[in-house]
């Protein structure tokens, strides 16, 4: 713990930053907290106190019911894309040794390709005439378009996938390259099998890296509005739609701020309860 | 003793099974894009029945001057708010790693904030915030957003490599009689300029992607090229949207490339490459 102060003198440097923070960060997100007790009259926002928009919360049970709908799907997400990640970087990690940093590089890349275009390739995949219809058509499978396809919550749950699959990939491969190779050699000299080690050694090891992917997966699942409007169709509306919904057409900030703090208040409960078992060094803004 | 590794065969079998089980994660990794990639090329909308080649459509782009807007629009803030956030994150990074205070972790969870949170969250806030002050969306908007997430990116860059240098460095310089600013220029500076090109490349790969926050930023008039193609996804798919698409993938790829050259990790293979007597490019 750090609990002495540098000389007054080191803190100028820290001027420009904590002013950003001030203004860009703490500011706006204090003001929305405090326009989440403010409520409408038409299109105009009245600064008196008010619980009402946190009541509609919890009376309302469209809002609970949608909030937890996507939960269960930024769980079902993260899950999916552990699955699809954790064997990827375990693979990376520990049997490729030649073309290792290509492969890394194949799969954190897709992190950086742009997020529109994954979903407007997910979409020519999915969709009625899509990729996948024109295909299994074409050889005969079906006779008919799948339509569940998309417009609904599959198509959501396999794009989210996709979109979070390089967040979990990276915390969990820098994890597994931590493990000292010795401990390895260490294992299978006390006579245990490869699925023993994985099991009693470099799964445990490697605990703090799933768990930082999963939180991100499942924060970015759960707070993505733009998927859900593109992929999702009726059905396939998530807690960001309702939000980003008050600042559209039903124009009711206050209750829009409200919505909004609900997010960020389940988002920062779930880091801090999860801090003590993730790493911090998530691997992409560390270097 | 026995031998180290099991008897070959079921671990090799192993091995095979979680190959095939990687090649299919990078199948589904790359399989959207290059559909993509395909369509953009194709005379008619379907992939199906697609005859010939075409580039009609990249010809279509550069005729569309709401889109060549945006582009431009993209590329200015991406630009100004990188220089901004490099300024700002650099100062930040010395900041955090020097300078010592209580509630040092606090900050520097703060700092992350715009990152970490769902990006819908600093949206609205920005929203709300920025127009209690009465000012209009416009680019000035747009580009207060970008610098509110390209900070963190840029300053959690440059801490890594400002902690792995020490302060050793700029304490010789001041002894050898350099000045601070001195000091910073000829020593500090030159340490740690890769790792600003790597920031700087990736804040600006992700301000130009950038679509949920700047969403909520954007007025009607002055669109960034994420918002632009958005709209024109209202319309369904074509093949422009395909076109643009094309190249944005072409652009990232480029710049991805270019990224990994400038940061640490390919540096530390590089490294590494370098001590075993292998070729270094």
């Amino acid at each position: 713990m750090h609990a002495r102060f540098s000389p007054p003198r080191a803190f100028l440097r820290g001027i420009p930053i904590t002013v950003w923070l001030a203004a860009l960060v703490i500011g706006p997100l204090a003001y929305t907290f405090l326009m989440s007790f403010y409520s409408t009259d038409g299109l105009r926002i009245i600064p008196t106190f008010t619980l009402k928009n946190y009541g509609r919360f919890f009376t309302d049970p469209i809002f609970s019911s949608i909030l937890l709908k996507s939960m269960v799907i930024a769980l079902v997400i993260a899950v999916l894309a552990i699955l699809t990640s954790y064997p990827l970087a375990y693979l990376v990690s520990f049997r490729i040794r030649r073309g290792k940093q290509l492969l890394f590089m194949l799969s954190v890349i897709p992190l950086w390709v742009s997020y529109l275009v994954r979903i407007i390739a997910w979409r020519t995949i999915l969709g009625n005439k899509g990729v996948l219809n024109s295909l299994l058509l074409g050889i005969g499978v079906i006779r008919e378009p799948l339509s569940f396809l998309l417009y609904n919550r599959f198509a959501i749950a396999i794009t989210l996938t996709y979109i979070c699959i390089p967040f979990v990939f990276i915390p969990v491969y820098t994890a597994l390259e931590k493990i000292p190779r010795n401990i390895l050699e260490a294992s299978s000299d006390l006579g245990a099998g490869e699925l023993r080690t994985f099991l009693n050694v470099v799964f445990p090891l490697s605990l703090p890296g799933l768990v930082t992917g999963f939180i991100f997966a499942f924060i970015i699942a759960l707070g993505d509005y733009i998927i859900p409007l593109q992929l999702g169709g009726t059905q396939g509306i998530m807690f960001g739609n309702l939000i980003w919904s008050q600042f559209g057409f039903a124009f009711n900030w206050p209750l829009g701020a409200a919505l909004g703090f609900i997010l960020f208040a389940i988002s920062v409960l779930i880091l801090t309860l999860t801090s003590r078992f993730g790493t911090t060094e998530g691997g992409f803004l560390s270097e | 003793m026995s031998s180290r590794r099991r008897p070959g065969r079921p671990t090799r079998r192993r091995g095979v099974g979680l190959k095939l089980y990687g090649l299919t994660v990078f199948l589904f990794l790359y399989f959207p894009m290059v559909i993509v990639l395909i369509f953009s090329f194709s005379p008619t909308k379907t992939m199906v029945g697609m005859q010939g080649v075409t580039l009609r459509w990249y010809e279509e782009l550069f005729r569309d001057r709401g889109l060549l807007n945006a582009l431009w629009h993209t590329v200015v803030i991406g630009l100004s708010s990188v220089s901004i956030a490099v300024v700002l994150g650099v100062a930040g990074a010395f900041f955090v790693t020097r300078v010592h205070f209580p509630g040092k972790e606090v900050f520097r969870t703060l700092v992350l904030l715009p990152y970490i949170l769902p990006g819908i969250i600093m949206g609205i806030s920005l929203l709300i915030f920025i127009r209690n002050f009465g000012i209009r969306l416009s680019w000035f908007t747009v580009l207060l957003g970008h610098v509110s997430f390209t900070v963190p990116i840029v300053m959690f860059q440059i801490m890594a490599r400002v902690a792995r240098m020490g302060p050793n460095y700029q304490a010789a310089a001041m002894d050898l009689g350099a000045n601070p600013a001195q000091a910073f220029w000829y020593v500090t500076l030159p340490m740690i300029r890769t790792a600003i090109i790597g920031a700087a490349l990736l804040a600006f790969t992700v301000s130009f992607d950038e679509i949920v926050i700047s969403f909520f930023l954007t007025g009607s008039a002055w669109m960034t090229l994420p918002v632009f193609i958005y709209g024109m996804l209202r319309f369904g798919l074509s093949p422009k949207v395909y076109a643009i698409s094309t190249i944005i993938l072409v652009l990232s790829f480029a710049l991805v490339m270019l990224m990994a050259r400038y940061t640490g990790r390919t540096g530390e293979v590089q490294a590494v490459r370098k001590r075993r007597g292998d070729g270094v490019d």
